[in-house]
């Protein structure tokens, strides 16, 4: 059974327009899955429901076996916690140091100072940026900015990542190594989604690839099994063994 | 704002305060005045006297002869060549007694018929001292303050609740990212609460100091006019009481505030 279910998902806005459609799929813990199509195909209202920033208008969305359309305002920041989300644009705050901003989901875990430290230089590490968490974000290219927010959305080790258009911005090669990333965290056992209208990059990860049209799932294209690993170490933990 | 709208009701409760305290510390009571016909003569005047000194209710009674009375109207009316034109003294002799402060109403309107029916009183008329109206300009004031606390207090909510929307509006990127991450509500609210309550204990200081000044500047001519009736300023109320209880109100009002704006505003923020 899937770590995460989506059963019979519809999702209308009050204008009527209707993003998802009878959407039904899982996605077994550890796996890593590419939501692609067009603009408005409905790849953003998927993962947007599934961070419980909105609800379904019909069907239910299964997280290891809870609906979490059904989460309480109390419970609903701790299922947050255990989710990893980086946008296309990133959303890091420009006022606070890279430090800051990777630091923010520990500190809201009420993470001690120390421990704090220790996973913000390991994460930023595993996005080769260690040694820039002085600088504003303002003080990074683009596609550092995007590495802040893929460490920030792994300092809390979650159990999923999401991401959406996570290289929109970039250049091909920057863009390579921005999914190389997703994929060494699925390597570590983190069930990673990512949407992406990048089909020609995504052809080559040889990942499974959910094929969105007008909020309806048109294709579901199971990953290359050479492409799979067994579960590796953390990277976030790369330097942690050492120190 | 928020220091204006703590300053009057909180000015107006030192100044009640000092009311009370003046009238407490006031030696003048009510009392009342006989006043003689012109042709009552000394024993009349005498028996009168006699009579309501024994009362218990009456704790001193003064005499004011004729003579005395056209003296003290020569010297300050200025008005004594006039009255020596007239060859007789149109001042009748009056008594002056001061009530018990433990009288009541019914002792008094037995004192006053008593007294009337004495030969040789004119009339007898029960002082309203200005002690009293002082009192019931105290209740005016303490009554006003209260109501004054209620409406400004309320706008000091209003005015820290529209300063936190704005202090949220500017930090909309933050609440949502915090949100995305697993910020719980109150984690969100906290920086918001602290805001608030730093904005009303800002205006607890203002507020304070607002009455400092105030009381710099009336205090000079206010103690002339005590002086004037042998009486000195003791400034009651603004101490270190008060202040504490002042910023603690300003720092509550400003948490309510904040609470007001920050409790829908986060709630209804979606995070992406």
């Amino acid at each position: 059974m899937g770590q995460i279910r989506l059963q019979r998902v519809t999702k209308r806005f009050e204008n009527g327009f209707e993003a998802l459609s009878e959407v039904t799929t899982e996605f077994e813990a550890g796996s890593m899955t590419f939501l692609t199509g067009h603009s408005g195909a409905g790849k953003s209202t998927f993962l947007k429901l599934l961070i419980r920033a909105d609800t379904p208008t019909r069907g239910q969305i299964l997280v290891n076996d809870v609906d979490i359309g059904g989460l309480s305002a109390a419970r609903l920041p701790l299922y947050r916690r255990h989710i990893g989300v980086v946008f296309q644009d990133h959303h890091l705050l420009a006022a606070r140091t890279v430090f800051d901003n990777v630091a923010m989901p520990l500190r809201v875990a009420g993470m001690r100072e120390r421990e704090v430290a220790r996973r913000v230089r390991a994460s930023l590490t595993t996005v080769e940026l260690l040694g820039k968490e002085g600088l504003l974000p303002s003080h990074l290219s683009t596609g550092e900015q995007q590495r802040i927010g893929i460490a920030r959305a792994v300092v809390t080790r979650p159990r999923i990542l999401l991401a959406d258009e996570p290289t929109g911005n970039l250049d091909p090669d920057l863009s390579r190594h921005i999914m190389d990333l997703f994929t060494r965290f699925n390597q570590v056992g983190t069930t990673v989604i990512v949407a992406s209208h990048e089909i020609d990059l995504i052809e080559t990860m040889g990942k499974r690839i959910l094929h969105l049209e007008g909020g309806r799932v048109v294709s579901d294209r199971a990953g290359d099994s050479s492409t799979e690993s067994p579960a590796q170490s953390d990277p976030t933990e790369s330097v942690e063994v050492g120190s | 704002m928020v220091g204006i709208a703590l300053a009057l009701p909180a000015g107006l409760w030192i100044l009640q305060v000092n009311m009370d305290e003046m009238s407490a510390q006031w030696e003048g009571r009510p009392g009342l005045s006989v006043y003689f016909t012109l042709q009552a003569d000394n024993a009349s005047v005498a028996a009168v006297q006699g009579y309501l000194e024994d009362q218990q209710n009456i704790d001193r009674v003064e005499l004011t002869t004729a003579k005395d009375a056209l003296e003290e109207f020569k010297t300050y009316s200025g008005l004594g060549s006039a009255l020596d034109l007239l060859g007789s003294n149109p001042l009748p002799a009056s008594l002056q007694a001061r009530f018990a402060q433990s009288i009541g109403p019914i002792e008094v309107e037995l004192l006053i018929n008593e007294t009337q029916a004495f030969a040789g009183v004119a009339e007898v008329v029960v002082e309203k001292t200005w002690l009293e109206r002082l009192n019931e300009l105290s209740r005016v004031v303490s009554r006003l303050g209260a109501m004054l606390a209620v409406l400004f207090g309320l706008g000091a909510v209003l005015v820290t609740a529209s300063s936190v929307r704005l202090a949220i509006e500017a930090r909309l990127d933050e609440l949502r990212v915090l949100k995305l991450v697993g910020a719980t509500p109150g984690q969100v609210r906290r920086p918001f609460l602290y805001f608030g309550a730093i904005y009303g204990f800002g205006g607890g200081v203002v507020a304070a100091m607002l009455i400092a000044i105030t009381i710099l500047v009336i205090e000079p001519p206010l103690q002339g006019l005590l002086g004037s009736y042998q009486q000195t300023l003791d400034l009651a109320g603004f101490g270190p009481l008060f202040l504490t209880v002042l910023l603690l109100v300003g720092s509550g009002l400003g948490i309510l505030g904040a609470l007001m704006a920050v409790r829908q505003r986060v709630r209804d923020l979606e995070v992406v």
